[in-house]
């Protein structure tokens, strides 16, 4: 059964790497990665980068590059060329009556009193040892906004994993070949095994991809997965079911694309009502798909904590998947 | 190789049968030609055959293996050729087959020497989208025998092919059964179950109406026809007469005797005039 699910896998893939229409499917979510890369600002990077010149005062650069991101120049001149540059940056310069803060002047006011702050410290030798006061976190690593994007990105790549299948099926149906492979040895369990793991290929690589893309390299990429195949499930069913009962693509996509809706609302359920009223989102596995990879993205979660969820996802999405099955077997005659 | 017991087949289960009390056994090496009109039954039979419909009613064992347990071995044993161009549009002719080369457990053909035997050289790279129906045919005719059949089911083998190609598929056919091949031949074209088939059924609303070879069905219901083509008074006139009812016999006498004949022939009756008679449809 492996080698049937293995070619039916293969010649999909060889299939939708030949259509338009796939690759561009397969190449979004990455556009979209870089786009959050350029929307929002970067997992690792801090909110003031300070430009100084090189040589001129090493133990203030080590003082600054602890609270900023320091950038070192060969002479003045260089500090003002990547002043001039369009980004946020600042300079901090000797001048004759100590250090002064070198901006273009469009920069936002925080930032330039951070820098101004930092050289006051730096001067009066201040040291993070002398603080007192202790630090509690929520324990978030990443900036919201990101995040956030990421966690979408990832629930609408197993809807195109979802559509991918539909278009699978979708072939099989307009050339009428179901009938051909079912005169072969293989069942129709390989059958849908085949098909469908290439949408959970899909959907795994394009996840790790975009989670790459966007810099998130530290979390714990095989929770990531994990949770990404319990909800791709789902999509699949649902790909599968509208695969079978659609007679063109465009018809199959409009009604894969009626997922948005759970999605899309688990996403705002989950971002934006009180907590103790999240409890009408429960039913949607893309709540809980969504609610595990934001601990995931934050590094916040445990394993039980997500071996929970994902239990919870696998039991919707099996749910689904036997109040449907019988259509789709039948389909497939 | 197919044994068919009391098979009855209801695709709404509700006691409307499209095929009823169909009992027949066709033996090894045997070509066997399932006939009817459109809509009689012969696909739905088929398709339990194979294993695309679900055994509903009966007794049916092909190959060996009882359909109403089937077991996906028995695939690896029976080729299909399907009366659609079931191939996938996306892939040339070559890379067809040899995706379905694999799906089986046995050693298979190779996939150009296929698609060299059924006349599609030179094609095997092109994407079968771009084929004709014909030529798409062919392709499915080729698929079939990937897998080295010994129980070979066709559906309208020769539709819509043109006549030469029509003749290379029914020496194929007849080559393989010289090598011991069974075949199971579905159609609605006399002329071919007239002259590959062993015996043939006639199957008409569900029900088979009679079994037995094209030679005795001839025997026993085809008249001795003869077609005389004469002048009288001056106009061209045609008669069929039977060299059998003494009544005709005396008639064409008169006519030879006294009337100037054109043309004369004698006439055999076809496997779709018996059709005809049997069963009362024609073969539409």
């Amino acid at each position: 059964m492996l080698k049937r699910i293995w070619f039916i896998f293969l010649r999909d893939i060889r299939i939708n790497l030949r259509e338009l229409m796939t690759v561009y499917m397969l190449v979004i979510p990455l556009i979209l990665a870089v786009g959050i890369n350029f929307l929002s600002p970067g997992i690792n990077d801090t909110s003031v980068n300070l430009v100084l010149v090189k040589d001129e005062n090493p133990e203030q650069a080590a003082y600054f590059d602890d609270f900023a991101h320091v950038q070192l120049m060969d002479n003045q001149q260089e500090v003002e060329y990547r002043i001039a540059e369009r980004d946020d940056v600042l300079g901090v310069l000797a001048g004759d009556n100590g250090y002064y803060i070198l901006a273009q002047g469009n920069e936002p006011e925080s930032v330039v009193e951070y820098a101004r702050l930092l050289n006051v410290l730096y001067e009066s030798e201040v040291k993070l040892e002398d603080a007192r006061s202790e630090i509690i976190e929520f324990g978030r690593t990443a900036p919201p906004l990101k995040k956030m994007l990421v966690n979408i990105l990832l629930l609408l790549i197993t809807m195109l994993a979802g559509m991918l299948i539909s278009m699978n099926i979708l072939e099989e149906k307009v050339d009428q070949t179901v009938a051909a492979i079912n005169v072969t040895p293989t069942t129709r369990k390989a059958f849908i095994l085949g098909k469908g793991f290439t949408g959970m290929f899909v959907a795994i690589i394009s996840s790790i991809a975009v989670i790459l893309i966007t810099g998130f390299y530290s979390i714990n990429i095989g929770q990531a997965v994990l949770v990404i195949l319990s909800v791709t499930i789902i999509s699949l069913v649902i790909g599968f079911l509208q695969g079978l009962n659609s007679d063109d693509f465009m018809e199959a996509a409009g009604s894969v694309k009626l997922l948005f809706l759970p999605m899309a609302g688990s996403i705002a359920g989950y971002e934006f009502v009180k907590g103790n009223w999240q409890i009408f989102f429960y039913w949607s596995p893309f709540y809980w798909a969504y609610r595990a990879n934001d601990m995931i993205l934050s590094k916040s979660g445990s394993w039980p904590q997500l071996i929970l969820y994902v239990g919870i996802i696998l039991v919707i999405c099996g749910g689904i998947y036997a109040l449907l099955a019988r259509r789709i077997v039948r389909g497939l005659q | 190789m197919i044994k068919v017991k009391g098979l009855y087949h209801s695709y709404l289960k509700d006691g409307k049968y499209a095929v009823k009390d169909v009992n027949f056994e066709v033996g090894e090496g045997e070509i066997f030609g399932f006939l009817g009109p459109s809509g009689a039954g012969k696909s739905t039979t088929q398709g339990i055959l194979t294993g695309l419909l679900q055994l509903q009613k009966g007794d049916v064992t092909v190959a060996g293996y009882d359909i109403k347990n089937i077991s996906r071995k028995m695939f690896n044993k029976i080729g299909v050729s399907f009366e659609q161009s079931n191939v996938y549009n996306k892939m040339t002719a070559k890379e067809n087959l040899s995706f379905y080369a694999r799906l089986f457990d046995v050693e298979t053909r190779d996939p150009l020497e296929l698609i060299e035997l059924v006349g599609l050289k030179g094609k095997e790279n092109i994407k079968t989208g771009e084929f004709s129906k014909g030529m798409k045919h062919r392709l499915v005719f080729a698929r079939s025998m990937i897998n080295n059949p010994t129980m070979w089911f066709l559906d309208e083998p020769t539709t819509g092919l043109d006549p030469a190609i029509a003749a290379a598929i029914k020496d194929i056919i007849k080559d393989r059964n010289k090598m011991g091949v069974t075949v199971f031949l579905t159609t609605h074209n006399m002329y071919i179950a007239d002259e590959l088939c062993d015996r043939v059924g006639f199957i008409v609303e569900g029900e088979i109406k009679l079994i037995d070879s094209p030679k005795n069905l001839k025997l026993q219901y085809g008249e001795k026809l003869v077609e005389v083509e004469y002048t009288q008074n001056g106009s061209v006139k045609k008669d069929c007469f039977s060299t059998i009812l003494q009544k005709d016999k005396d008639a064409l006498n008169k006519i030879i005797n006294e009337k100037e004949i054109l043309t004369m022939h004698t006439k055999e009756a076809t496997l779709e005039e018996i059709f005809i008679k049997v069963t009362g449809r024609e073969l539409v």
